[in-house]
């Protein structure tokens, strides 16, 4: 019997824990899909990254294509300045001007984090949308900044994954999750995301500020603030090109 | 035997200074014993921890394994071999897991290596009873060395979380107990590192029946594994061996100019007491031995400090030598960042032939000092001699 | 008194050479053996110091805590403020900044792709300003190919390392490690030589690079992971380590920051200060063994020379000088033998261990291949104490040999002593 068997078995037999109506939880990741992510986006943010010594931000621009493609430059600080990252489905290239050379980020090296922030560059890899490696079961409603929230706990439906479960609150009327956690198989807790100044844009609810944090880790964690976001634009098809990282 | 009757009644009647150059003998005769004993100690410690704590007889290595490249850890498991299965049911393979890890001490991320290997296995001294799990507790039991102990700054029942991926890539991460903390001078089963049950550490990190290296029992012989090399004692503890080498070299000196100061003494004696006893000596060629009798005769007294050098070196040095080599000598802790192990005492080791081989050395280089100067009674006139004039 | 002595010294060589000449050889062996045992023995010692401890270092107190992980994201901060500032207060060092840091060494083929990668142990020192670094670690009697780093960008790679990854000289190779703020790193560095340091822990994966790249390559401008002292007259003195380390930590002590410097001396790490303890004391018992040795050696002097002298003292008891007055000129002579034969086997002692401290004697035949560890040419070295050492026993041994041999006076008669004249 695998986990989605004993999900299913449990919706069906229990109606005491599900009691109230809660809205299934593909449903609800369904609306959250179609909320945040789109064929395409450009996006200028700012990332804040909180170490032992010292606070750094840097800016970058990121154009996306449905999950699969991702075209990221660095525009400040000065010694960042210019270093663009590709991602073609599981394949990370890094271009640092610094040495003018193009690394093929993989292995081992996709742990290293992401410019000294708490996400790794294999956190970014993961961007399969949610339906298809998670089975979600709404469990609960829980209130976050004066937000009524569905509790979604999520769990892998397939085996190559980076985070076996992860817990979600999503705004009932947004449909933006503002809380999530991401879990080891043994159930025990990886990393805590924090999202907010949610805002609409061409009609959409995004968080424009999410604050990522190993909880293993001392520290503040690192925060990631939009600063431009546009839904669906059209990308040039050579902006996912390994030539353009030069 | 009356000649030496003779020879030792000469050397007693010369009183103090007999006694003073035999204890000036004794004491480089002790000395040089004991820092070869220390070494040799050190070396026979120093290779019995390897093979106590590591590697057994020989270790059987998955093709890919590199000890050095831990970022290749994950593709240098596999299935114990088949060959070897039934060697691995009767503990004369005990096989080891090893998969790179990460523990979270005092939230910092600090990167180990997780071994894996059967909490009952016999064949190294690793304290793996400790990994048998009490079932009231859900945290996986842990044993680290104390090196690890103070990178770490764990202790003994600290609950510590260790992450890591399992075959899949999929994040895992579990509490760990440190079930115990053992001292040992084998810094390769010790820094960085955490010993786990091996039955949980290929359930968890999906490796059923794998392993990166298997470690072989002296009472089973090699044979020859398909994907797996045998390294032997051998080549193991090359580098060990190496290392504790060159430590000699810079010592021999030392003793060389060492003993030579103390057979300045015997020689400058020698010489004195020739010349002092040229009526003796004319007298005993008068008496009618040959002068080269007389030149062995002197010779032999020359020598005798040696004997009586052993036997006055015997008085306090083999006390002391018992004692260290129960007791030990205690050396400090701390590592020398050349990689180089010292354990917390050296017990000096006495083999026969270091004690057989100093003896016959220290009686051949005094008989040589001794038989220098005596070479001049040869060129002696016995007449101007048993007169007493000086020559 | 002492010119009379002096006199009688001068014009009666017989009863001056062969003392002094005995005295003379064996303080310049003492002499001698004090420098090689510090040279030798001690060379593990500044080995570990040169390589990696300093004399004195000081470090964060949260790197010291951490020190094993190489520990970037915790190092000193405003580090030339604070270079200065040593430099001011304790003048009697040179202080260096080193950087330790691992990695992962990336080769790339000729359009740029990744061809070979290894791990990589480095150490950033000061390779292009100055020779101090280089001289002080030995690195160019362990080079194997290629030349040393004369610009920036240039490293050296352990040899094992160059031939594993089938590097060629003036390759360009990248550096990934992370930078002081866990960020990735990523730097070009020229291949120009190897070097082979003969341990195995080194061998295996080191590169060597000028402390400015790395700064550069780790984002840690104006910081360092270590500040190293080393001592001006280039020998390690526990006691004025420690007073140093007590007075600098001493300044930080209100301090609670984790990131406020610390001071550790060499001899904190238990092993260096045992080897330390150990040759010092080494020192006191060759002196004890030498005293013995030329005691012995001396008394025979004594005696050969004192019986040649019965008849002066025969006569100088019968102008009525008593045996102690007698006896107590033999101990001044013996004293004035000793202080002269010291003087010339010291110096002669101290060339011959000034000459094999700068030249050295090369045993590299007998060890095959060189090592940082074990270095291949035996070398002295001149401590303070070796210019004083040969008084000890040069002084002590004659004056107890003379008072050895001297006791013959009082067992002899008078009238025995002043017939020995006529003879």
């Amino acid at each position: 019997m695998n986990k989605k068997t004993i999900v299913i078995f449990l919706s069906f037999f229990s109606p005491l824990l599900y009691a109230q109506n809660y809205p299934s939880g593909n449903s609800l990741l369904d609306k959250i899909d179609a909320n945040m992510s789109s064929e395409t986006t450009i996006m200028t943010a700012s990332m804040q990254v909180n170490s032992a010594r010292a606070t750094r931000t840097m800016t970058l621009k990121t154009w996306m294509e449905s999950d699969k493609k991702a075209f990221t430059e660095y525009l400040s600080p000065a010694r960042e300045k210019g270093t663009k990252m590709l991602k073609l489905d599981n394949q990370l290239w890094l271009y640092s001007p610094s040495i003018d050379r193009t690394i093929q980020i993989s292995g081992h090296m996709l742990r290293q984090s992401v410019m000294g922030s708490d996400l790794s560059y294999e956190d970014m890899m993961n961007d399969t949308p949610m339906q298809e490696q998670y089975n979600a079961v709404v469990t609960g409603e829980e209130t976050i900044n004066g937000r009524k929230c569905w509790v979604v706990e999520m769990t892998a439906r397939i085996s190559d994954i980076n985070y076996y479960s992860r817990k979600l609150w999503v705004d009932q009327e947004r449909f933006v999750p503002l809380r999530m956690q991401l879990f080891a198989k043994s159930g025990k807790q990886l990393k805590e995301i924090a999202l907010s100044d949610i805002r609409q844009i061409q009609g959409r609810w995004y968080p424009m500020k999410t604050v990522y944090k190993d909880v293993l880790k001392d520290g503040k964690g690192t925060e990631f603030t939009v600063s431009e976001i546009s839904f669906n634009p059209s990308i040039p098809g050579n902006v996912f090109n390994k030539s353009n990282l030069k | 035997m009356k000649i030496l009757k003779l020879v030792f009644r000469n050397l007693i009647g010369n009183g103090l200074k007999t006694w003073l150059n035999v204890f000036v003998l004794s004491i480089a005769f002790v000395l040089i014993i004991f820092m070869q004993a220390i070494l040799q100690g050190w070396d026979r410690q120093a290779m019995s921890d390897t093979v106590k704590w590591e590697i057994a007889d020989g270790q059987y290595w998955n093709a890919n394994y590199d000890p050095f490249d831990p970022f290749t850890l994950d593709s240098a498991v596999s299935i114990i071999p088949k060959e070897l299965v039934n060697q691995y049911e009767t503990g004369q393979v005990e096989p080891v897991l090893i998969v790179a890890g990460t523990i979270y001490p005092s939230g910092r991320s600090m990167p180990v290596l997780m071994k894996g290997i059967r909490a009952g296995q016999q064949l190294l001294e690793l304290p793996t009873s400790l990994l048998m799990n009490p079932t009231d507790s859900a945290d996986i039991p842990a044993i680290i060395g104390s090196n690890m102990a103070h990178q770490s700054g764990l202790t003994e029942n600290d609950i510590v979380t260790l992450r890591w991926r399992d075959a899949n890539g999929t994040f895992e991460a579990r509490d760990i107990r440190i079930a115990g903390v053992f001292r040992t001078f084998v810094p390769t089963v010790d820094a960085g590192q955490i010993w786990l049950p091996l039955d949980i550490l290929q359930k968890i990190t999906l490796n059923s029946g794998k392993a990166s290296l298997l470690v072989k029992s002296k009472e089973v012989s090699v044979v020859p594994v398909d994907g797996w090399n045998f390294k032997d004692v051998d080549e193991l503890t090359r580098p060990l061996r190496e290392t504790l080498r060159s430590k000699t070299v810079g010592q021999s000196v030392f003793y060389v100019i060492f003993l030579l100061l103390a057979l300045l003494a015997v020689f400058d004696t020698q010489t004195l007491s020739i010349f002092y006893r040229q009526r003796e000596i004319g007298t005993f060629v008068a008496l009618g031995m040959t002068k080269k009798e007389v030149m062995g005769l002197f010779t032999l007294e020359g020598t005798m400090n040696a004997i009586l050098a052993i036997a006055l070196g015997a008085v306090y040095g083999v006390p002391m030598f018992l004692y260290f080599a129960v007791n030990g000598i205690p050396m400090p802790s701390g590592t020398s960042d050349f990689g180089v192990a010292i354990a917390d005492k050296i017990y000096p080791a006495f083999p026969p032939k270091l004690i057989i081989g100093t003896i016959l050395f220290i009686i051949l280089i005094t008989a040589w000092v001794s038989y220098l100067p005596a070479r001049k009674i040869v060129k002696m006139n016995p007449t101007d001699a048993i007169k007493g004039k000086i020559q | 008194m002492i010119k009379f002595l002096l006199k009688g010294l001068m014009r009666d060589r017989s009863r001056s050479l062969l003392p002094v000449v005995v005295v003379t050889l064996g303080v310049m062996i003492t002499v001698f053996m004090h420098a090689y045992l510090s040279g030798v023995l001690g060379e593990s010692l500044e080995k570990t110091a040169n390589f990696t401890e300093g004399h004195v270092r000081v470090e964060t107190r949260a790197y010291a805590d951490n020190f094993s992980q190489l520990p970037n994201d915790l190092a000193l901060v405003g580090v030339d403020t604070l270079e200065k500032r040593l430099e001011r207060l304790y003048p009697e060092y040179n202080w260096v900044q080193r950087i330790d840091f691992g990695g992962l060494l990336d080769v790339p083929d000729s359009s740029g792709n990744t061809k070979m990668q290894g791990t990589v142990m480095g150490k950033g020192i000061d390779l292009l300003q100055s020779d101090g670094e280089a001289t002080r670690m030995e690195l160019k009697k362990l080079l194997v190919k290629g030349r040393f780093p004369s610009k920036a960008g240039e490293i050296l790679v352990s040899d094992e390392l160059f031939e594993k990854l089938y590097l060629s000289l003036g390759d360009e190779v990248t550096l990934i490690s992370s930078t002081m703020f866990g960020e990735m790193a990523m730097y070009n560095f020229t291949v120009a030589g190897s070097l082979h340091f003969g341990v195995n822990v080194l061998d295996r994966g080191m590169m060597i690079a000028d402390i400015r790249d790395v700064k550069a390559a780790l984002n840690m401008e104006d910081a360092a992971g270590t500040l190293l002292g080393f001592s001006k007259n280039k020998l390690y003195n526990d006691r004025q380590a420690v007073a140093t380390k007590t007075d600098f930590n001493k300044r930080y002590e209100s301090d609670e920051d984790k990131f406020a410097p610390v001071m550790s001396s060499l001899s904190d790490n238990g092993l260096m200060g045992f080897s330390y303890a150990f040759i010092k004391n080494m020192a006191g018992f060759i002196i004890l063994v030498f005293i013995f040795a030329m005691s012995i050696v001396l008394w025979n002097a004594g005696l050969i020379s004192g019986l040649r002298r019965y008849g002066e003292f025969g006569l100088r008891m019968a102008i009525g000088e008593n045996k102690s007055e007698i006896y107590r000129s033999l101990i001044g002579e013996a004293a004035l033998v000793g202080i002269i034969g010291t003087i010339f086997g010291s110096m002669l002692g101290l060339s011959a261990s000034w000459l094999m401290q700068e030249y050295g004697i090369n045993v590299g035949s007998m060890m095959n291949n060189s090592s940082l560890m074990i270095s291949d040419t035996l070398r002295t070295q001149i401590t303070p104490f070796t210019w004083f050492i040969g008084f000890i026993p040069g002084i002590f041994s004659t004056v107890i040999g003379a008072m050895l041999s001297g006791v013959g006076i009082y067992k002899r008669q008078t009238a025995n002593l002043f017939k020995e004249l006529q003879n």
